[in-house]
């Protein structure tokens, strides 16, 4: 709880930069956290969310759950997922890669589902009389056209995740959430500084992913690469 | 100053934490019952509070900025580009830039969070009212209603299940969000889960602040869909 | 394609939602720009707990005695509470006397406890606040460590630390790296050359120490884990922690205005916090988990305060 009360000019903005300059090696270190945290985060909810959407959604079943789970999962909010978890795994990384995780899973677990369910039936039907079975109608069929949405998800949940993860400075899991958690240290246009980072990171992340995502998708369906998240399509989430 | 030439203080019998307190066991139900009234249904009361106000007052706001843009697309860029920008600051940071501008006070938690409503809810206001199908209101105009009539008797009812549903994830966002107003303010439920962090991990305050924020926010979803459904019968009946 | 009926139960619950956000914006509105009538007080605090009992105290007697007070709440640092103060955006809070000079002041610590108090008053005074009587208590940091690790590397004092093998962490407050208090002092005034600083938001040092993510840290005299066992306290030889007594620094202009009543109200309260006193409620809300508002009461009640 760390209240402020510095005082505020339009240079301060000016230091904010001029901090980011002076403190390179800091905020590298830091940013390096953050996306350790991040990265984590994200390869764990992937590994979890993407091939059980992607399973659900190729045998049709469990919309219920698919869209529920998200539903529920989209409502918890961040610090309390944090706090909750604080007794079992104490203070540091694991703790915020948790509340993390729980942030990404839902969207793209929905998006996943979503994406491979839609699939038109009809397509599928004719790898089928092509004599696809199965894996293949999956591997060859399905996943490549649900691949657009269901990389958007991903892209989205990678956005959310990036910000998110400065809260990891209150339960002690580093990332440039530290430097925004002490003015006293830092004054406030070190705190702008870090925001100013904390933003960029997540414009990064939503552009870098936007481009694979145009990359991945096949050809047909490819749409030009959006600079902000589709917040339409996946469902926004309690994010920055 | 000789007039004050008390004695020693009388210290009084605080009275002594359970066993369960004291050892900080996992969760300790004697605390919650004593500490219920003083310190967790105040949070709670004055989180629904701070909720409910930042969400009506940035429908209040995003409702207009809407209406106008629809009438004049000069309005949209602008007001767009500035509640995604407002959305991209890090909530931490955003609380402690304003205190500055506004003071240690609850209208700076109560900006920053009308703040992070109006993307949401500009988008699907607008994107409700766009769905108006363009012949529809040929006829409209065609049957001589005026712009007012047109947007209260055809616009709104049809862009109705659009505005519900951003209503819906601003709301649980926002619920999410002002747990971290407690950075700045002792306000809510983010502050009983500072104050136990601070307190050297006391688990039964984390863990029943953390289920009382997690318990508000599904509440909360579950109501809106509730209200989605009440406000909004002829989208279930299509779909069935 | 539209029901009559529906379309106007839709247009009506649309005007009902819309009213309420207007008159719920009207309303916030016009709560926040109620005049005001008397100076209230707005009192802060620093974020542990024995500022948080102390807020409490002066709060709840002040508001015995009629005044208004509001409460700021917790504003983190001396350093941040110091621009809180400068800035206008509180008007009162207590600090230990120590800090005012050593860290807000940058001045060396004077050599006793009196000398302490004057040059502390001085400093306010000379920017238009001033110190209200201080409490008898005194609190001072130290380094405390785990007694496990005391016993293996031989900690007595803190220039023992040079014998820790290996990096020592550090864990401070966020400003203890730039402290004389704190950090600075360590590593200028006792020249260690083997200290990383954790700094840390929100997280206690002692949670820090237990989780073993630092290996020493400071800690407060007052503090009731000490009484645990379970820290050992290595010996200042070099004084770097200077006095510290807490006084109310308070704005010159709200003790006129406030008049005398205001002033012996407050040294009432301050003149009752002896260490006895002071470790007693610090332990009620640190270890029995009581509210810092329910043990300023009882104590306030039990000395005629409240």
């Amino acid at each position: 709880m760390t209240g402020l009360a510095d005082t505020f000019q339009p240079s301060t903005f000016v230091d904010a930069f001029r901090f980011i300059g002076d403190n390179g090696w800091l905020i590298w270190h830091k940013t390096v956290e953050q996306l350790v945290l991040s990265g984590s985060a994200m390869g764990v909810a992937i590994g979890i969310a993407i091939p059980l959407g992607v399973w659900l959604g190729h045998v049709h079943r469990g919309s219920f759950a698919a869209i529920n789970v998200s539903n529920v999962g989209r409502a918890l909010p961040s610090l309390a997922v944090i706090a909750i978890a604080l007794p079992f795994l104490g203070v540091g990384f694991w703790d915020v890669l948790l509340a993390l995780v729980v942030l990404a899973v839902p969207l793209m677990l929905t998006n996943a589902y979503v994406a491979v369910d839609e699939v038109d039936r009809d397509v599928v039907e004719a790898a089928r009389g092509m004599g696809m079975r199965g894996r293949d109608i999956l591997l060859r069929v399905e996943l490549p056209l649900a691949l657009p949405l269901l990389f958007a998800g991903i892209r989205t949940a990678a956005v959310y995740v990036v910000s998110t993860a400065t809260i990891a400075a209150i339960a002690g899991g580093g990332g440039l959430g530290d430097i925004i958690v002490n003015q006293a240290s830092y004054r406030l246009e070190g705190v702008i500084g870090a925001a100013i980072c904390v933003a960029a990171l997540a414009i990064l992340a939503d552009f870098l992913l936007g481009i694979v995502q145009y990359l991945v998708s096949p050809r047909g369906l490819r749409r030009r690469p959006a600079f902000e998240p589709d917040l339409a399509k996946a469902i926004p989430l309690p994010g920055p | 100053m000789s007039g004050i030439l008390a004695g020693g203080p009388v210290i009084p019998n605080f009275g002594t934490g359970s066993h369960c307190v004291t050892h900080n066991d996992l969760f300790c139900a004697d605390w919650v019952r004593d500490n219920w009234h003083g310190v967790l249904e105040p949070a709670l009361v004055q989180h629904i509070e701070l909720s409910a106000k930042a969400v009506a007052i940035g429908f209040a706001i995003a409702f207009v900025a809407a209406v106008a843009a629809r009438r004049a697309r000069l309005v949209e860029t602008p007001f767009r580009l500035f509640s995604a920008f407002v959305y991209t600051i890090p909530s931490l940071a955003l609380f402690q830039l304003l205190i500055p501008i506004t003071g240690l006070t609850d209208t700076t938690v109560e900006i920053a969070l009308v703040g992070y409503t109006l993307l949401i809810l500009f988008r699907n206001i607008l994107a409700g009212l766009r769905s108006v199908p363009e012949d529809v209101l040929e006829s409209a105009r065609g049957m001589g209603l005026t712009a007012t009539q047109i947007l209260w008797r055809i616009e709104l009812p049809l862009a109705l299940p659009s505005i519900v549903a951003g209503v819906r994830i601003a709301t649980v966002s926002t619920i999410s969000l002002a747990t971290i107003a407690a950075f700045v303010r002792p306000i809510g439920l983010g502050y009983p889960i500072f104050i136990a962090i601070g307190d050297d991990i006391f688990k039964t305050e984390l863990i029943a602040a953390g289920v009382l924020a997690v318990a508000l926010a599904l509440v909360s979803d579950v109501v809106l869909v509730l209200v989605q459904r009440l406000l909004t019968p002829w989208v279930r009946a299509r779909a069935a | 394609m539209i029901r009559k009926h529906t379309r106007r139960a839709a247009k009506a619950a649309f005007c009902v939602s819309f009213g309420v956000a207007i008159v719920l914006g009207g309303l916030t509105a016009g709560a926040l720009s109620a005049p005001k009538a008397q100076p209230t007080i707005k009192l802060g605090s620093k974020n542990f707990t024995e500022e948080y009992v102390l807020a409490e105290l002066y709060k709840q007697a002040l508001q015995a005695k009629g005044f208004k007070v509001e409460s700021k709440g917790s504003l983190g640092s001396s350093e941040l509470a110091d621009t809180a103060l400068t800035s206008g955006k509180i008007n009162m809070y207590p600090e230990y006397t120590g800090v005012i000079v050593l860290d807000l002041a940058h001045k060396a610590s004077p050599k006793t406890a009196d000398a302490t108090f004057r040059a502390a008053k001085a400093f306010e005074q000379s920017r238009g606040f001033t110190v209200l009587n201080r409490t008898p208590f005194f609190d001072t940091d130290s380094v405390a460590v785990l007694t496990s690790t005391a016993a293996k590397y031989g900690l007595h004092t803190i220039s023992d630390i040079a014998k820790f093998k290996g990096t020592f962490r550090y864990a401070g407050y966020p400003e203890c790296p730039i402290r004389i208090t704190c950090g600075l002092g360590l590593t200028k005034i006792y020249g260690l050359k083997n200290i990383s600083f954790l700094t840390i938001g929100t997280i206690p040092v002692t949670t820090l120490i237990d989780q073993h993510k630092a290996d020493g840290g400071d800690i407060f005299s007052t503090q009731p884990e000490l009484a645990s066992g379970k820290y050992a306290v290595l010996t200042d030889t070099k004084h770097i922690f200077g006095f510290q007594n807490v006084v109310p620094v308070v704005s010159k202009q709200l003790v006129t205005q406030l008049g005398p009543k205001f002033s012996s109200t407050v040294n009432a309260v301050s003149a009752k916090l002896t260490v006895q006193a002071m470790i007693a409620m610090n332990k009620a809300v640190a270890i029995d988990k009581k509210s810092p508002a329910a043990v300023a009461s009882a104590f306030l009640k039990a000395n005629g305060l409240k």
